[in-house]
């Protein structure tokens, strides 16, 4: 799959740093398992830290490798885990590690699920909308990190489809709307406030508990 | 034991090497140190391995903002993993040092976050697990990671502080600016500089 909106390098480096919120680093790796140009950079990125490591000032370890060595088991006994299947419906392996809640409908043509991240500031979610549907028009003041699973949505900032990476922070303000034909799933994480605007908008507000 | 046999046993022993390379410099049969271990539980290859990456692991962690007594702890624990993991080592994806980073990254995420378990470090795995781009493409991660040393060797002091900030301890541009006094522009044109350097090594292996 080509995706034509991906994440920046910023983002990727601070991926693979580890530093990133877990539900903002989740919904990149969700682009990361549809991506494979992305995949390609990440893993340029953690060869960048392979050599930063290589290239360190050391500092003086207490232990010493042969103290540690007696503890050690003769045999090495660890191998490859079995892979991962998808999380049921979501259809993304990198869900497996997280509990997901039902679909909610919110709305009409909008249902969302809820992804469980234990110790993200970010909320997550799963959000899935019939074809045509007109998401309502929001702003935020933290970031909107959105991994399209299937269909698309075009708005302000141009079309998305699925395995697009969709980076929105306070800058942006979206009126999204759902593709006419295939409608649209994807996985969003939101951090700081959104302010929904419209009717609709106070609907979905209480759900993203803002 | 004889004299002569000590003597001749202790000349040979890893833990007599001279003393500590100079920093930078790469060691470089680390692959097959992990190798030698996963096939034969070579220990002196483990001490080498040891010798060489634990004080990096530590410096690295450190650098990171882990306390230096849990970034001991966790550079020992790291090397561990190593010996246990060792079998799954597969130069083709990544070389040794990249390796270790990511086991080294996935126990500090662990450890900072003891009270609610990360998932994280299995989201990663589960990344890594995913075809590459060309399946059949002969890629090898070792040949990338000599690759980017070298480039990353030709960079300029100020260079490579930069890609120092953004990618070994994961600020963000802005933060990487604040951090060395400079404008968010200046930033982004040295790691503009160092990645189109890294991007032209790196061209026939993409």
């Amino acid at each position: 799959m080509t995706a034509s909106h991906r994440p920046s390098e910023e983002t990727l480096a601070a991926f693979a740093a580890g530093t990133l919120d877990e539900g903002l680093a989740l919904v990149v790796a969700a682009h990361l398992e549809v991506s494979p140009e992305s995949r390609r950079d990440l893993i340029e990125i953690e060869a960048v830290n392979g050599a930063l490591l290589d290239m360190i000032e050391p500092e003086a370890m207490d232990a010493d490798g042969e103290t540690l060595l007696r503890g050690l088991p003769t045999r090495i006994t660890e191998r490859a885990a079995p892979p991962v299947a998808p999380h049921d419906a979501a259809g993304l392996k990198v869900l497996a590690p997280y509990e997901l809640g039902r679909w909610q409908t919110v709305g009409r043509g909008v249902a969302l699920r809820r992804v469980n991240v234990p110790g993200s500031d970010a909320r997550v979610f799963m959000l899935r909308a019939q074809p045509g549907t007109r998401l309502p028009a929001h702003r935020h003041t933290g970031a909107e990190w959105t991994t399209i699973v299937a269909g698309a949505y075009q708005h302000e900032y141009g079309r998305y489809a699925a395995g697009d990476f969709d980076e929105a922070d306070e800058r942006h303000a979206h009126t999204p709307v759902v593709d006419a034909h295939e409608g649209c799933t994807c996985i969003v994480a939101l951090t700081g406030n959104v302010r929904f605007e419209g009717f609709f908008g106070r609907l979905l507000q209480p759900l993203v508990r803002l | 034991m004889s004299g002569a046999l000590a003597i001749h046993t202790d000349l040979s022993a890893p833990r007599f090497r001279g003393p500590h390379r100079r920093a930078g410099a790469a060691l470089v049969d680390a692959n097959a140190l992990i190798q030698s271990i996963a096939q034969s539980s070579d220990r002196q290859a483990f001490v080498k391995l040891f010798d060489h990456f634990a004080p990096r692991v530590k410096a690295l962690l450190i650098r990171q903002g882990t306390p230096p007594d849990l970034a001991e702890e966790l550079a020992q624990e790291t090397l561990l993993m190593v010996w246990r993991k060792a079998a799954l080592f597969d130069p083709s994806r990544a070389g040794a040092s990249t390796w270790i980073a990511a086991i080294a990254r996935n126990l500090r995420i662990d450890a900072a976050r003891r009270e609610k378990r990360s998932r994280l470090p299995e989201v990663f795995d589960i990344i890594q697990g995913e075809e590459p781009e060309q399946p059949d493409q002969v890629l090898s991660g070792s040949e990338r990671d000599s690759r980017v040393r070298a480039a990353l060797t030709n960079l300029s002091p100020d260079q490579l502080r930069v890609v120092q900030l953004a990618f070994m301890e994961g600020l963000s541009h802005q933060d990487v600016a604040k951090r060395l006094s400079i404008p968010l522009g200046t930033v982004k044109s040295r790691l503009r500089l160092a990645m189109a350097r890294l991007r032209g090594v790196l061209e026939d292996l993409r």
